[in-house]
């Protein structure tokens, strides 16, 4: 029932049509339920929409608390990202109802930890799909993660984002002494610049989490990687890129979070980073192939939808696998 | 850059605002609509709710904030940043927001715990927050 577009020279032409000539739009295409272990990420970039009649027609879609929020924003560019972050939540969720549930009618609320959840309706004939999502932007990206049953988050930072401050200075005040003697040990400064924000994009987000629980300060969890040998043997790592698991330890509770909590790094669209993060299972761990498989979308919500799993748009760096195939 | 137009957008309406200040007899919107009936002594004697007139930061303190918010967020010489402006309206993100703090550590000479810097959302908190943490060093 899916009828995705992949990327060619006609599905190129199609987008042109629809993008000048901007009167009705295609339906939403409704896509099955991500399964156990799995997350699904949809991601939208902003300076690819630019028609002004789409742009209306996502306003459309917002509450009024949403677009109130929307226009306090200081300036076009934020509103606008602002827009598209509600726009890309309300769409893609749809999807996973069959479209029953159109976009405009979801609502939501904030859980106890302040996280935004879905507000389901009471409905006759329907059970609504335990649905979890998490949205995350930066000025040139916007990525939705979706999964049923299961707590999800997603992290975006962009590979080139520079900081003002030196990366070290940065790092001695914030991070932990592993995590400082890890970059410290990095000698190219663009290397250690990234292997700066893949670090920060699992602390930032790690953090956000720990909030709800125990609102942790930075210095008091580190992050790990750790390694699988050839001969199956676990072995802590200090190369991001090698590494098949992403630990995190809180210095008073050494296992709290990675007991219940998995996390995975990868490259999105060439341009950014995305951390994520998964609840496990209440299940004995496996042997480190019990990776969270991973679906990606790019979409341009009723105009296009392009499955990028298995495309160089997708880069595993580590903790996930990839479903190559819908 | 596509311009959204508002024309499809329903203003709140102030009625709840204008019922709700019967109680409080203080609200920023219905002073604009009430003010011939509105005594401008009673701004000063009646408990304020709405911090924006409450701000006890000292004005160099919150320029000198605007100014450190203004280059890490490189906002544009014409965007307005106040002692009211929200970070999170002016786009700053969890990273931003971190390295803002670091630069009032240097510019004041403070150093500011993270739980204090979790409840930081305007420039105002911003300028308070220092504020005491100088006049406590001193």
């Amino acid at each position: 029932m899916l009828s995705l577009k992949k990327r060619g020279a006609l599905s190129m032409q199609i987008s042109n049509f629809a993008r000048g000539f901007f009167d009705s739009s295609s339906p939403l295409v409704p896509v099955a339920l991500p399964s156990q272990r799995e997350t699904h990420i949809w991601y939208i970039v902003p300076d690819e929409v630019q028609n002004t009649s789409l742009l209306n027609q996502y306003l459309k879609l917002l509450s009024s608390c949403e677009r109130e929020s929307m226009f306090r924003m200081s300036g076009d560019k934020l509103q606008k990202s602002s827009l598209l972050a509600r726009t890309l939540v309300r769409t893609t969720l749809s999807r996973y109802t069959n479209c029953q549930i159109t976009p405009r009618s979801f609502k939501f609320r904030k859980n106890t930890f302040g996280k935004p959840e879905i507000e389901w309706g009471h409905y006759e004939e329907w059970s609504p799909p335990a649905l979890h999502f998490n949205v995350s932007h930066t000025s040139s990206l916007i990525a939705c993660g979706v999964t049923v049953d299961k707590l999800v988050g997603v992290d975006v930072e962009e590979k080139q984002r520079k900081i003002k401050n030196d990366i070290l200075s940065f790092a001695r005040r914030y991070f932990s002494l592993h995590e400082v003697e890890h970059l410290h040990a990095i000698l190219d400064p663009e290397i250690q610049r990234q292997e700066f924000i893949k670090l920060w994009t699992l602390k930032a987000y790690v953090k956000a989490l720990g909030r709800g629980f125990s609102a942790a300060p930075f210095k008091t969890f580190t992050i790990r990687f750790r390694a699988t040998r050839s001969d199956g043997l676990q072995v802590p790592t200090d190369l991001i890129s090698e590494a098949s698991e992403i630990l995190v330890e809180a210095f008073d509770d050494p296992k709290s979070l990675s007991n219940n909590w998995q996390f995975g790094l990868l490259e999105l669209a060439n341009s950014h980073y995305a951390a994520i993060c998964m609840e496990k299972e209440n299940i004995l761990e496996g042997k480190g192939n019990d990776f969270m498989k991973l679906k990606v979308w790019k979409t341009l919500p009723f105009v296009e939808d392009e499955y990028v799993s298995g495309t160089n748009a997708v880069k595993i760096i580590c903790g996930l696998s990839q479903c190559l195939h819908l | 850059m596509a311009a959204v137009t508002g024309s499809s957008i329903s203003l709140p309406s102030h009625s709840r605002l204008l019922q709700q200040n019967q109680a409080t007899g203080l609200r920023s919107v219905s002073l604009s609509m009430q003010r011939k009936s509105f005594p401008s002594l009673g701004l000063r004697t009646v408990p304020l709710r709405f911090h924006r007139f409450s701000c006890a930061a000292k004005p160099d303190t919150v320029e000198k904030v605007c100014e450190i918010v203004r280059k890490q967020l490189a906002l544009p010489a014409d965007s307005s940043v106040t002692g009211e402006s929200k970070f999170s309206d002016l786009g700053a993100d969890s990273l931003d927001t971190v390295e803002i703090v670091m630069g009032l550590e240097e510019e004041f000479g403070i150093s500011v715990e993270e739980e204090n810097a979790q409840s930081i959302a305007t420039v105002n908190d911003a300028a308070d927050l220092i504020d005491k943490l100088v006049a406590k060093k001193a």
